[in-house]
């Protein structure tokens, strides 16, 4: 079994501790870090409250927490690699151990539980000074003209490699008939809706302009609530009344009265047609 | 007895303010329009409608409706069923068969085929009987109700249907159906009598999916379900007298939005467009205050509904109470440069709202009254919206075009009266097309025909002041409106129509002024003035000596005789000056007021009060003039050329402070290439308080005088050091600031100036590389993170730039455009063009703006001989499915492609589009398109000019447009502009074969129906083969040749049907038509046709005054046909003589013609015999129109 894992190991993958033939320092390193986590293991089966164990409980109870411990570890570098950095943050942490089903928000209370083991450690903490960095880097450039320039260029080559990619990934035409890849233009294709794509602003043109007439929007939700399909403020509302068959055509009477309610002929309810007697 | 169209036109013409006078022998009072099935799948329509009408002479039975492209399946009158006949002689203009190719003579028989079917005529295509049962009651003057079901399959005019082919339902798939079309068309979808002028209430009602919206005119009574509640049913009920020709509707899944501030307002859009529409229409209401408070008159209409739909047929299309426009008129807050555009847009049409729609018209030269009007009133809100300075552009702008239409083509003519009269008041005779009808007008002749309207407005306004001007149309209004209440006396509803007469008795009793010698200057004449002036000062007298003269002699000018106005600005002051301009005076004396005294510093006061100090120094010493300006408000019609030294435009141009002024100042310093002009011109750059249009003029007036001194232009380029300090940063000059484009002045100048500066030249005539440099950095350095509004417009007028600093390519020895001999210029614009066309895929702008100046550039790139020409690119833009505004620009390209590589297969490639595209603005703009570039002209010989060709566009004239008269009248302009009016040069010359086969076809047919015509066709076909270049004088012969082939060859039921029908009515005399028509005369040869061949009395004058236009145009064939005026003089003979005459040199043919024409000599005299003994009682001065007198086997209604 720990063959097993030894070979098909993914991260830390050990191998037996009995095996001693392994010299080289790889392989040291791993021994060291089973040994720890078996430490480890020893001390929650105590907290447990056994007073011994056998070898192969330990040893299988090692392996699936050195296999639990390196899957957050590959999936918490996917997490950070997927929002491109290098360095996992704790939320790549979080979202880890949430997606592996487990409840973060127990995680203090059980730091915190009072019959913890307190695992003392058998080196020394190396020399403070070696702790002791210096970063180096550059300082950041303020002038203005150079930003400017930086931010321009960047966009561009940002532009220029997006739309080679896209023109070497799809069909392109040229206006050159020796030459397709010098400039290559995306092949124009035709839309179902044209204006829509025309007319309709980016969508993050669209997040500016909802933000500044949020206050409308609400104002008309509330309208809505209140005036139950029959008139209402805005079109929001309107589908409803066009696509859905109205429940309640006598309530249209209601209407009058109300200061905020429009009388608009496209807004009132769809009337049932009139029941005409069988022949 | 019900009269005829042209009686009519007299009558009115005569006691116009005594009232309408309808030409139908019946009323109109209501009609239900119902529409129970709208297929989006088959794009087809079902339904019925049902018109209420009173007879108003006894004898009614016949009654004539508009109907196009509906099958009729069922006719009923009271419950009984009626015979009808449906027919449309504008389906098929000339016979299909026919050789003829002049579009003289298709113009003619197109004006006869559109009169034979108009309402305004009293005729109609749809022709029903009434029941013998009901003629009693008719008799009585009873209430008749016509109910007609009718169906429409995939029409291809007058309804649009859009269908995305996408997955869902038709209302997700966003498919919508309008109406639209070109005056009026309303025929195209429903039967109706399709006049401005028979107004009727209307209760309309449309079944449409559950799912859809339909929206049409009035108030929308209710909405049902349909029995299974899946579709639902818009009743309207339009109790305001409305036209036919103002009913529309529009359905679809439209989005509906209330407007908050008018809640009898609604606005609709097609999905996913609804914040769209919020902000466009956010801005409606005070157009509606606006008009409200001028017009001191409430809306007419108890709601207004305005529909953005997609494909529109025009961005503006006004009916009762509601208004159709274009989708891509909507925007959100982000774009700047449409949003006056749409503003205008919506006030356009609301203005139409009043007149237009709630007043209608009481006959097609009373059209010029409704249009001036909205236009005029439409110019007062953009006065008050956008500034005196918009609006002085603007009308300077409007004149300006107007002008230059008018003398291209030769006048625009506001009122045309049409009489029996004689060739002499054909008021056309310039244009190759009639302009008695609407529809047979040129789309541009129409845009200037609106423009005209307008100005003429402003001018009565200035006349008679804009408050009497106001109090007229208010008075208009309130007729109108009392009227339009009269629920039940529908005589009344006429004062809901105005008339050219009406509208001037209107103004005379309110202003009590005369204008009659306005009107006829500009309403019944057409023509603009043409000035030029000059002027010298006599020290001496201490008088202005001003010389203006006038052309009045070359086409599109009227002499103008009256006062004008002339502004002098001295030292002391601006004077006004107002001149008699009279029939010899050419010089005018302007005493001065200032003596020349420029030693004394002190301020000039300017025309506005304003007093500047100006530095004087260029000026004439002895002279204390600044400036003169001829006509400064426009108060005529007139392109002026002025002469005064370039000190004086200089002057004028700093501190003149009317914006016309100036931008004249900076047309005419365009010839004075002096540093002191480039100076002014950069100060009024820079100046913020001067108006930014003028700004942008001297933009590309500085770039034209920077190129004209070249070779002593000091100092960096010109603008660049202007552009730098306006909108660069201040630590690193060329680096453009991040954009910010809250003041809008700034931002147009922003745009405008890289555009102007990419026209500078070296002198090597190339683009300078420092301003290239300049303008690639502009586009480097564009930032728009941090700005309010969208940088679409101004990215793409950057590429616009780019491609104006295109210079041709130096190529050697023809070699062959490869990437390798690229210019390195080049390839950095290029590179620049790649990019952008490959991000709008990725974000593409509003409108696609880029994409459009992207397709331009390459194009003028391929035009220079930079990249190999190849219209590949523009033709995959140009399918259906881009946005409009792209495939407009790729046809463009395209168009132009044609012209300079005379690309044959191009050339088809646009036709077969004109034919089959979808959408139908854009078939009609490849014809303006290929009009305004034509890949040849008629003078020219070109490879693409061919037979096939000819014969190609004829077909599309004459029966591919029928559903489109605005496409018909463009194809008829392309026509015009490839091959002139006469036949086209590249046919070859009709076989004289083509004789024989006349006779044998007529040998065929039975002689006592064949009308002796025959023997003069075989004139006429004889005629072009033997001098084709005798054009003028074949067409009147040529054309009657055609019109009795048709006769001989196919039954054109509608023409013999109305013809026939009209023949039964009383014929009102038409006496001395035979004196002076030359047509006459030839019909005096021949005393015609059975009674189905009799033409209609409606047509009749008209046909002759095409015949007697034809004859003004060609001096020789009327004064020779003078000279014949005996009736049975042998026509032949005459035809023989005069061509003999003037061709010698064409003998040996004539001596074939001769031998003919003896033989049917012959011929003639027996028919005729026949004809006599026959006919009798016949008048015998009758003949026939192309349009009518067609068919002699047509079925006979009576039997």
């Amino acid at each position: 079994m720990a063959e097993a894992a030894a070979t098909a190991g993914a991260g830390g993958s050990g191998t037996r501790s009995g095996s001693k033939q392994s010299t080289n320092p790889a392989d040291n390193y791993h021994l060291a870090r089973r040994r720890t986590l078996q430490v480890v293991v020893s001390s929650l089966l105590t907290e447990a409250g056994f007073e011994s164990a056998e070898k192969a409980s330990v040893e299988t109870l090692t392996e699936m927490l050195q296999s639990y411990i390196s899957e957050i570890g590959r999936s918490a570098k996917s997490y950070c690699e997927h929002t491109a950095r290098t360095q996992p943050t704790l939320s790549d942490i979080v979202v880890t151990l949430v997606e592996m089903g487990f409840n973060v928000d127990t995680l203090p209370a059980y730091a915190k539980r009072s019959q913890r083991m307190v695992i003392t450690a058998r080196n020394e903490f190396p020399d403070p000074h070696t702790y002791i960095k210096t970063p180096t880097y550059r300082e950041p450039v303020s002038d203005y003209q150079v930003l400017r320039e930086k931010a321009a260029s960047q966009r561009r080559d940002v532009e220029r490699a997006l739309t080679r990619f896209m023109a070497k990934t799809g069909e392109t035409q040229s206006l050159f008939k020796d030459d397709v890849s010098t400039f290559p233009l995306i092949a124009a294709r035709p839309f179902t809706i044209p204006y829509l794509t025309a007319l309709l602003p980016s969508e993050l043109e669209m997040q500016q302009m909802e933000e500044t007439d949020s206050s409308e929007q609400d104002e008309q939700t509330d309208t809505e609530n209140l005036a139950l399909h029959i008139s209402m403020e805005d079109s929001g509302a309107e589908k409803e009344n066009t696509s859905v068959l109205q429940q309640n055509p006598s309530l249209s009477g209601s209407r009058n009265g109300e200061e905020n309610i429009i009388d608009n002929p496209y807004l009132r309810p769809v009337k049932k047609p009139k029941i005409r007697r069988k022949k | 007895m019900p009269l005829t169209g042209v009686e009519t036109a007299r009558m009115n013409r005569k006691k116009g303010d005594k009232g309408f006078e309808s030409p139908r022998p019946y009323k109109l009072t209501h009609q239900v329009v119902c529409i129970n099935n709208i297929n989006f799948q088959r794009k087809s329509v079902v339904g019925f409608v049902e018109l209420t009408i009173f007879p108003t002479v006894a004898n009614l039975n016949r009654i004539k409706l508009n109907s196009k492209q509906c099958r009729i399946y069922r006719v009923r009158i009271n419950d009984l069923e009626a015979a009808f006949i449906y027919n449309d002689p504008t389906l098929e203009v000339c016979h299909s068969e026919s050789k003829q190719r002049n579009l003289n003579y298709f113009s003619n028989a197109y004006a006869a085929a559109v009169s034979a079917v108009d309402p305004d005529a009293g005729n109609g295509e749809l022709c029903i009987k009434v029941p013998s049962e009901l003629w009693k009651h008719v008799d009585e003057l009873k209430v008749l109700k016509i109910h007609i079901n009718f169906s429409l399959d995939q029409p291809k005019g007058g309804l649009h249907f859009v269908v995305p082919s996408v997955e869902g339902s038709m209302a997700e798939r966003g498919a919508h159906v309008f109406s639209c079309g070109y005056q009026n068309s309303t025929r195209f979808w429903f039967p109706c009598v399709d006049s401005y002028s028979e107004l009727c209430t209307w209760k309309l009602e449309f079944t449409v999916d559950a799912a859809m919206v339909a929206v049409s005119n009035g108030d929308l009574v209710e909405t049902v379900y349909t029995h299974d509640m899946r579709k639902k049913t818009f009743h309207y009920m339009l109790t305001i007298p409305t036209a036919a020709s103002n009913i529309s509707l529009a359905i679809g899944p439209f989005e509906i939005l209330v407007d908050p501030y008018m809640h009898e307002v609604t606005h609709f859009c097609l999905p996913q467009l609804l914040p769209l529409l919020k902000h466009t229409t956010s801005y409606l209401h005070e157009v509606f205050e606006f008009y409200e408070e001028i017009l001191t008159c409430r809306y007419p209409y108890s709601c207004f509904k305005t529909v953005f739909i997609d494909e529109a047929y025009v961005e503006v299309a006004a009916y009762a109470s509601m208004s159709i426009f274009s989708t891509n008129l909507l925007h959100s807050a982000m774009i700047i440069d449409e949003t006056p555009l749409t503003r205008r847009c919506l006030a356009q049409s609301l203005a139409q709202q009043f007149f237009g729609c709630f007043i209608s018209r009481m006959s097609w030269s009373d059209e010029w009254v409704l249009k001036g009007i909205s236009g005029y009133i439409y110019g007062l809100w953009m006065k008050k919206t956008f500034g005196v300075n918009e609006y002085r552009h603007w009308i300077k702008e409007e004149l300006d075009r107007i002008v230059a239409y008018e003398l291209k083509t030769g006048g625009v003519l506001l009122h045309p009266i049409f009489g029996g009269g004689k060739e002499k008041d054909n008021p056309a005779s310039h244009l190759h097309f009639s302009i008695k009808h609407p529809h047979t007008l040129s789309w541009e002749y129409y845009t200037m025909f609106q423009c005209k309207a307008h100005l003429v407005m402003r001018l009565i306004e200035n006349r008679i002041s804009m408050e009497f001007m106001l109090q007229v149309f208010n008075k208009l209004l309130s007729l109108a409106s009392t009227a339009s209440s009269q629920k039940f006396q529908s005589h009344m509803w006429s004062q809901m129509l105005v008339s050219t007469s009406g509208f001037l008795k209107s103004i005379s009793n309110v202003s009590g002024k005369d204008i009659q010698p306005l009107i006829k200057q500009w309403v019944d004449q057409s023509g603009v003035v043409k000035f030029y002036g000059s002027f010298a000062f006599n020290r001496k007298r201490n008088v202005l000596e001003l010389e203006i003269k006038q052309d009045y002699t070359s086409p599109g000018t009227q002499k103008y005789v009256g006062p004008l106005k002339v502004t002098v600005q001295e030292l002391d002051g601006s004077f006004n000056h107002t001149l008699q301009i009279e029939e010899n005076s050419l010089k005018h004396d302007i005493p001065c007021h200032s003596k020349s005294r420029r030693n004394k510093k002190k301020k000039i006061p300017l025309m506005n009060g304003e007093e500047v100090d100006m530095d004087l120094s260029a000026m004439d010493a002895d002279s204390p003039l600044l400036w003169i300006r001829i006509d400064p408000d426009m108060s005529v019609l007139r392109k002026v050329e002025f002469e005064q030294a370039d000190f004086m435009w200089q002057y004028q141009l700093r501190y003149e402070r009317d914006v016309v002024a100036q931008q004249e100042s900076i047309l005419a310093l365009e010839k004075f290439p002096t540093p002191a002009s480039r100076l002014a011109l950069t100060d009024i750059l820079e100046q913020e308080q001067c108006f930014y249009r003028v700004r942008m003029s001297a933009c590309f007036c500085l770039a034209k005088i920077a190129n004209s001194m070249v070779s002593t232009w000091t100092g960096p380029p010109a603008m660049k050091s202007l552009f730098t300090r306006m909108f660069c940063c201040k630590s690193c000059p060329n680096i453009v600031k991040t954009n910010n484009f809250m003041s809008f002045q700034s931002y147009f100048l922003q745009k405008t100036m890289p555009v102007a500066m990419a026209l500078l030249r070296d002198v090597h005539n190339l683009c300078p590389k420092e301003v290239l440099t300049f303008i690639l950095d502009l586009i480097k350095y564009n930032d728009n993170r941090k700005n309010k509004f969208s940088d679409n417009y101004y990215r793409a007028e950057m590429i616009d730039a780019l491609a104006n600093s295109v210079t041709p390519a130096v190529s050697v020895n023809n070699e062959v455009r490869t990437l390798d001999n690229l210019n390195p210029d080049v390839r950095l614009i290029l590179e620049e063009i790649t990019r952008f066309l490959n991000m709008e895929k990725l974000l593409p702008s509003y409108r696609h703006t880029i994409t459009v100046s992207c397709l331009r550039a390459i194009r003028v790139l391929q035009k220079n001989g930079h990249v190999p020409s190849d219209p590949a690119l523009f033709k995959s833009y140009a399918e259906y499915g881009h946005f409009v505004d792209i495939r407009i620009a790729a046809l463009e390209a395209v168009v132009d492609y044609t012209k300079v590589d005379r690309s044959y297969e191009e050339l088809q490639w646009l036709l077969n589009m004109i034919q089959d595209d979808p959408v139908p603005y854009v078939r009609h703009k490849i014809l303006n398109m290929l009009t305004k570039n034509p890949p040849f002209t008629k003078n020219m010989e070109s490879p693409l000019c061919n037979e096939a060709l000819v014969d190609q566009l004829w077909k599309l004239m004459n029966s591919g447009t029928s559903h489109d008269w605005r496409l018909r009248c463009g194809a008829v302009d392309l026509y015009f502009t490839l091959f002139g009016l006469s036949r086209p040069s590249c046919l070859p010359l009709p076989e004289l074969g083509l004789v024989l086969n006349l006779k044998e076809k007529k040998a065929v047919l039975n002689p006592t129906i064949i009308p002796e015509a025959v023997a003069i066709n075989q004139e006429a076909a004889n005629n072009p083969s033997s001098h084709p270049q005798l054009v003028g004088f074949q067409n009147p012969f040529s054309s009657s040749q055609d019109e009795e082939e048709i006769d001989m060859d196919t039954v054109h039921d509608s023409q013999a049907f109305i013809s026939h029908h009209l023949n039964m009515l009383e014929r009102p005399s038409t006496p001395g038509l035979s004196k002076y028509r030359p047509a006459s005369s030839r019909s005096a040869l021949i005393p015609q046709h059975s009674t189905g061949c009799d033409s209609t009395p409606t047509t009749k004058p008209q046909w002759s005054l095409e015949l007697a236009r034809k004859g003004t145009g060609k001096e020789q064939s009327p004064l020779e046909m003078g000279m014949h005026p005996v009736a049975s003089a042998p026509l032949s003979v005459f035809t023989k003589e005069s061509t003999a005459s003037k061709h010698s040199d064409h003998h040996h043919h004539h001596h074939h013609e001769h031998k003919k024409k003896k033989k049917k000599h012959k011929h003639k005299h027996k028919h005729k015999h026949k004809h006599d003994s026959k006919e009798k009682d016949k008048e015998p001065f009758t003949f026939s129109s192309p349009a009518s007198g067609r068919s002699i086997r047509s079925p006979s209604l009576s039997d």
